[in-house]
């Protein structure tokens, strides 16, 4: 290409081109970095949705919307019950959910109900032989195929393996699909 | 206007001389994109980005007894199992670890076996912060391939620039001719072991 | 850029210049592979042969009519099936063995196997580095089916890349007939059942 361009060129083509040269080089400098943006942006977006990032810290009693409906903390209770591994404690929270929105499928996709302690470590729930959810309770997945109706009260919850050095500065958390990146950090009941 | 051609092809020619450098010494995308080893040793709590190990036993055997669907099964193997016990903590979030590769000394990799199909014990190994959780991972490898060999232990199977334990089995006893000092004629998955109960969905 | 009439033809000649190989060596390429090709040779039977990622051995085949090594068949299915010695040439354990063999000259409900372990049944284990295990290929057939008394079978294998062309990985690429392996077919009632 360049071996072409060097051919005998007429004394008044250069200036216009050396301009355009100018130009090219200033574009290349714009255009670069929005390419990079534009290409990273669905995977930033995706990932975004996907991680429990910032945290909307709720007082306990208060009711908060997320995901379209209201989310209370109903209860947060720990123990030594059913076969646990040592030095760890079994621990039960519910939420009581007022429906606003009823299409859960849409809505809860991706629904996790979390434990952060005081140190940042999150805990996902756990099966425990020998422990199950109170009567009317109901898992995050379950509720979502339960056909809720707007204006129904829901009890959600789950059991989680904590050990005993989280026990004490434990908090319930929620995320949603349609939520994320942001997640509901629940206050401890008073003792 | 010759002084200009001659430029030119002095460019192109540097630059082609320096892309083709560029191609041959620069690493490859395979290697880039590579799990980030974390190495450690037999008995050491080796620190992975999302979870902890710490490689305990391994035990070798001709056999494996396990109970399947009610039914006992004895497997065999052309070689030796290797059956592997860790023990595994999640560092911030639970998650879970999936996969176990035995690393021989000229780095053949033998990935864990598929052939015990699902038991609680065996990967994925759900796992939690802050709870220590005992975690099988079973091989099939030839006798030649114990002496200078590693465990790689990751929490998935492809997983780009994410960390992955390496622990040396260098602690593993052998024999002078490689071989390891003792096979048992069978080892029964499912007897009682010391170890943590807890169950994970 | 070029304005004047001999640059423009410069650039007309530098163009075409660049078509015209690009077609003489497409052209070229064409009438090489137009050449008569080498057919696949016939492989001997008493000697592994190294196909690609695996180092294989034929050892039996035959017409199976019941249950073959947990290989379920659905009524009124009959099954062929090739057992064969494995071995796994590459550096990582590895299950691409579904290629391999191929039954010519007869008609299959689904050209692909079910393989299975002979050791247990299990069916598509991971092969390990080295590590030789009798495998069988079964591929069902519909029960009016007829298969000859000697049956030949493709044997494919493939070339070792260390890098592939675009993402420079090494990998296993472009499959190939290998060569032809002609076994008796026995007519088996109830062959090993596996555990």
């Amino acid at each position: 290409m360049n071996a072409v361009s060097t051919g005998p060129i007429a004394g008044e083509d250069r200036q216009p081109e050396k301009k355009w040269r100018r130009r090219s080089l200033v574009a290349l400098a714009i255009l670069l970095p929005l390419t990079l943006a534009e290409t990273s942006n669905d995977s930033l977006r995706e990932w975004l949705h996907g991680e429990d990032l910032i945290a909307r810290d709720v007082d306990f009693g208060q009711a908060v919307p997320f995901g379209g409906s209201d989310w209370k903390l109903a209860d947060l209770r720990g123990g030594k019950a059913g076969r646990l591994p040592d030095h760890a404690f079994a621990v039960i929270a519910t939420f009581s959910v007022k429906i606003g929105d009823p299409d859960l499928q849409k809505q809860w996709l991706g629904c996790k109900l979390m434990l952060t302690d005081a140190a940042g470590r999150r805990w996902l729930p756990d099966a425990i032989s020998g422990v199950s959810l109170p009567a009317g309770v109901m898992s995050c997945t379950s509720a979502i195929f339960s056909s809720a109706r707007k204006g129904d009260t829901i009890t959600i919850g789950d059991t989680f393996i904590v050990p005993e050095d989280a026990v004490k500065t434990i908090r319930p958390a929620v995320g949603l699909g349609s939520e994320r990146p942001w997640f509901l950090r629940f206050q401890r009941p008073p003792k | 206007m010759r002084i200009r051609i001659l430029g030119n092809l002095v460019i192109l020619a540097s630059t082609v001389a320096l892309s083709y450098g560029m191609q041959v010494s620069k690493p490859h995308y395979a290697d880039l994109t590579a799990p980030i080893p974390v190495d450690g040793a037999m008995r050491d709590t080796v620190r992975a980005r999302s979870f902890d190990v710490r490689l305990d036993k391994v035990v070798f055997a001709r056999a494996l007894k396990t109970n399947q669907f009610g039914q006992e099964r004895s497997l065999t193997t052309s070689g030796l199992w290797a059956v592997v016990s860790t023990n595994l903590t999640a560092t911030a979030a639970s998650t879970t670890v999936a996969e176990g590769t035995w690393q021989g000394p000229t780095g053949l990799r033998y990935h864990q076996t598929e052939r015990l199909g699902y038991r609680q014990d065996m990967p994925p190994h759900g796992v939690d912060p802050g709870l220590e959780k005992r975690g099988l991972f079973v091989f099939e490898i030839p006798p030649d391939q114990i002496r200078g060999a590693s465990l790689l232990i990751a929490a998935r199977q492809f997983a780009p620039l994410d960390a992955q334990a390496r622990i040396s089995l260098d602690g593993v006893p052998t024999s002078a001719d490689g071989q390891p000092a003792d096979v048992l004629p069978e080892f029964d998955l499912d007897a009682p072991q010391a170890h943590t109960p807890q169950g994970k969905s | 850029m070029f304005r004047t009439a001999r640059s423009k033809v410069q650039t007309w000649i530098t163009a075409g210049a660049g078509t015209i190989a690009a077609l003489f060596v497409a052209g070229l390429m064409g009438a090489f592979g137009a050449m008569p090709a080498h057919a696949p040779p016939q492989l001997p039977l008493d000697a592994a042969i190294d196909a690609g990622r695996w180092r294989v051995q034929p050892v039996r085949a035959y017409v199976s009519h019941a249950r073959t090594y947990g290989v379920l068949l659905k009524p009124g299915q009959k099954a062929l099936v090739l057992e064969a010695d494995m071995t796994n040439r590459t550096a990582q354990s590895d299950k691409a063995y579904f290629d391999v063999f191929k039954p010519d000259a007869i008609t299959l409900p689904d050209p692909m196997p079910t393989i299975a372990l002979i050791r247990d049944s299990t069916l598509t284990p991971e092969l390990h580095p080295g590590m030789t295990e009798r495998m069988a290929y079964v591929w069902p057939l519909a029960g009016d089916a007829a298969v000859p008394a000697s049956l030949s079978f493709g044997v494919t294998a493939e070339i070792f890349k260390p890098r592939d062309n675009l993402y420079g990985m090494p990998g296993w690429f472009n499959p190939y007939r290998l060569g032809t392996i002609t076994l008796p077919v026995a007519d088996v009632p109830a062959p090993g059942t596996g555990s």
